[in-house]
């Protein structure tokens, strides 16, 4: 595990190099350095570019790499389904809807609401899939099966107002929710890993019962687990953290489905060693997303979140076809 | 990962079904309940016409404007609906079958993805042409997604797992997204003309689109209801239906192909509606069991009953002949879903 991790944080570091130096403006690596090392002694403008623009937007597109890669991992376990990522309790669905009454239908509110519109709507869809599948316990199929149709009713409703819409207002719209940092400030990471620090140790501490409840409900149960609390306190722990995620960049897809399915395949199943790896692959994955979107169109920017499906689905692809020899 | 192939979601903690008796006459009965839908649905629209009127206009037609409307508008609007409906409803249950997962509907084939990216492709590029056209895009786009997808998944010596193919049609169906998203958000002319159509809407289907597409549905239906058996052993996983005899390799190809066929004509005719795929094989598991003997053909009726359904309520109760059935079917079918999936589904009480 060791190497791979390093593997990571070195691409990690080559990653952040890249995306403080790249941009309209070039900034050499001696500057950089500079900037890091002797704030005092750097130009004015290189430092209000690397500080104030491009680290915190890097620090955003990591901590939601990490979350939504966290996440997924999470559910993937919990719902015992690797298709599972955070959508699957109707996250994605409840801020997608929430942001577009809110861009669409009351065009005149703060685009300050946004994230608290959006979160607030992620809460309450895993809150209501969460309490319709509850009779006198839980099953991981019921929450799928009432995740899958609460979020079509969502759905259908986020629909109609796309297609009957004001235009403007729709593509805005479908522009936040393709998913992007580019309003990333210090207050929106501070805030982000503030928010995220909690969860995110509990879920590494909860590693032996995720690899417990991966299992059926029956041996977890026979091994001593309590199945239901244990379920109920995961999907707290996974819209707390993607929630959040969403609030601050908006629908980054992909990450969580397959961040998670790279992890399993550098480190196997485990999930003391699989979240780490996984949260690493979700931050560097999203931060070269974001890299790529900002830098390969230039002046035009692509959203991160449909980057993050360009670049991370073809790897996935590889993956799959790399290893089509290997039986099961 | 055992308590989620969805087999066991409708096994014992289920009362036991009624026999094969009350099965076969609950499918005669949805039978004339689609017939009854149908009927009503023709009669509905801008002006109401008397059921004799229909039939007048279907066995003697004498050109009168009021046989033109419904030869020419509520007839192909009527049967598009019929034919996507089942379609959809079928090749969803085949996916659920083959993947055991009950997160999987043709759209997980890449077949929704690769018809809009098709169509988006060729509006942007062409600009907007007839309705014709974009048809065979849909299908072309549909088919050759769900192709990669299931080269992708299944090639090798190991001839690969439902796991692999799930995960090779996340993945290039999320490629192909973000690929029409992209599109979209840069081209606002693009987006205007395909928002209605990704939808999901039945308004304005002509008969000659209509004929083009019939003949791959019922040789897709005919196909699925041939091999329904081998569809439920396929269903009970790899293993067991190695062990019975049965090649999964072979099976699995060839409903993947079926799949390909109805979903890919049923996108083609409306649009990439994904409730009917995702949702009605739930459903008629839920009131049939898990045997796909009997899910296929009341997954065929119900998709078809729900998407006029839909479509004719959306008509009737919004007073746009445009709105889409997309939504109207979330909102009809979605409640009910919800009522089944809280009280049918899942090991425990």
């Amino acid at each position: 595990m060791k190497p791979i991790v390093a593997a990571l944080l070195v691409a990690l570091a080559g990653l952040s190099a890249a995306s403080l130096a790249l941009g309209d403006v070039t900034i050499p690596a001696d500057e950089l350095v500079l900037a890091i090392v002797n704030p005092a002694a750097a130009a004015q403008d290189t430092l209000m570019i690397v500080l104030e623009l491009r680290l915190p937007r890097a620090l955003l597109a990591l901590l939601v790499g990490m979350a939504l890669a966290v996440a997924g991992t999470i559910a993937q376990a919990v719902m015992r389904n690797p298709l599972a990522e955070p959508g699957i309790l109707g996250i994605n669905a409840g801020a997608a809807l929430a942001a577009m009454l809110l861009i669409v239908a009351l065009p005149g509110a703060s685009p300050a609401l946004l994230p608290w519109a959006s979160f607030a709507g992620a809460g309450a869809m895993a809150a209501a899939i969460y309490a319709l599948s509850w009779r006198g316990g839980t099953s991981s199929l019921r929450i799928i099966l009432i995740g899958i149709g609460l979020s079509s009713l969502a759905g259908a409703a986020t629909t109609l107002l796309t297609a009957f819409g004001e235009i403007r207002d729709v593509q805005r719209a479908m522009i936040w929710l393709a998913g992007s940092v580019y309003d990333a400030d210090w207050r929106k990471v501070r805030l982000l890993a503030l928010w995220l620090s909690g969860p995110l140790v509990l879920a590494w501490l909860g590693a032996r019962e995720l690899d417990l409840v991966r299992f059926d409900d029956d041996t977890a149960r026979g091994l001593g687990q309590r199945v239901d609390l244990l379920r109920a306190l995961t999907i707290l722990l996974c819209t707390l953290i993607s929630g959040a995620a969403v609030a601050a960049a908006g629908l980054i897809g992909f990450v969580g489905l397959i961040a998670p399915h790279l992890a399993r395949r550098l480190v196997g199943p485990a999930h003391s060693r699989l979240m780490p790896v996984a949260a690493l692959t979700g931050g560097a994955l999203v931060m070269a997303a974001d890299l790529l979107g900002r830098t390969v169109i230039a002046p035009a920017q692509l959203p991160a979140g449909l980057v993050t499906a360009l670049i991370g689905a073809p790897f996935l692809g590889y993956l799959l076809w790399g290893r089509r020899h290997v039986p099961a | 990962m055992s308590d989620n192939r969805i087999i066991a979601g409708s096994g014992p903690a289920l009362p036991a079904p009624v026999g094969d008796r009350g099965r076969a006459v609950a499918l005669i009965a949805l039978c004339c309940l689609l017939a009854l839908v149908a009927a009503w649905s023709v009669t509905l629209g801008t002006a109401r016409f008397p059921f004799s009127r229909v039939l007048g206009a279907v066995f003697a037609f004498d050109g009168s404007r009021e046989h033109l409307v419904i030869a020419s508008i509520r007839l192909p609007r009527l049967l598009a609906g019929l034919l996507a409906g089942g379609g959809l409803a079928v090749a969803g249950a085949i996916v659920q079958a083959v993947t055991g997962n009950p997160l999987a509907s043709p759209g997980l084939l890449g077949i929704n993805a690769g018809a809009a990216f098709a169509v988006v492709i060729a509006i942007a590029a062409a600009g907007a042409g007839s309705g014709d056209v974009h048809v065979w895009y849909a299908f072309a786009g549909a088919a050759a997604a769900a192709a990669t997808v299931y080269a992708l998944g299944s090639a090798g010596r190991s001839g690969g797992t439902p796991l692999r193919l799930v995960l090779a049609g996340a993945v290039l169906a999320g490629f192909l997204t973000s690929l029409t998203t992209a599109i979209l958000i840069f081209d606002q002319g693009t987006l205007d003309a395909v928002r209605l159509w990704t939808a999901g809407s039945l308004s304005g289907r002509s008969m000659a689109q209509v004929a083009a597409i019939a003949p791959y549905t019922f040789v897709g239906l005919a196909a699925a209801t041939l091999s329904r058996r081998h569809i439920t052993t396929l269903s009970l996983g790899t293993d067991i239906a190695r062990s019975v005899g049965q090649s999964p390799l072979v099976w699995r190809g060839l409903s993947v192909g079926i799949v390909v066929v109805l979903a890919g004509g049923a996108v083609a005719l409306a649009g990439p509606i994904g409730f009917v795929g995702l949702v009605v094989p739930h459903i008629a598991r839920f009131c049939v069991g898990a045997d796909y003997r009997w899910i296929i053909p009341f997954s065929a009726l119900g998709g078809a009953l729900l998407l006029v359904l839909a479509d004719t309520a959306g008509r009737m109760f919004f007073g746009s002949q445009s709105f889409p059935a997309g939504v109207t079917m979330a909102l009809i079918g979605g409640p009910f879903f919800l009522w089944l999936a809280r009280y049918r589904a899942g090991g425990r009480p």
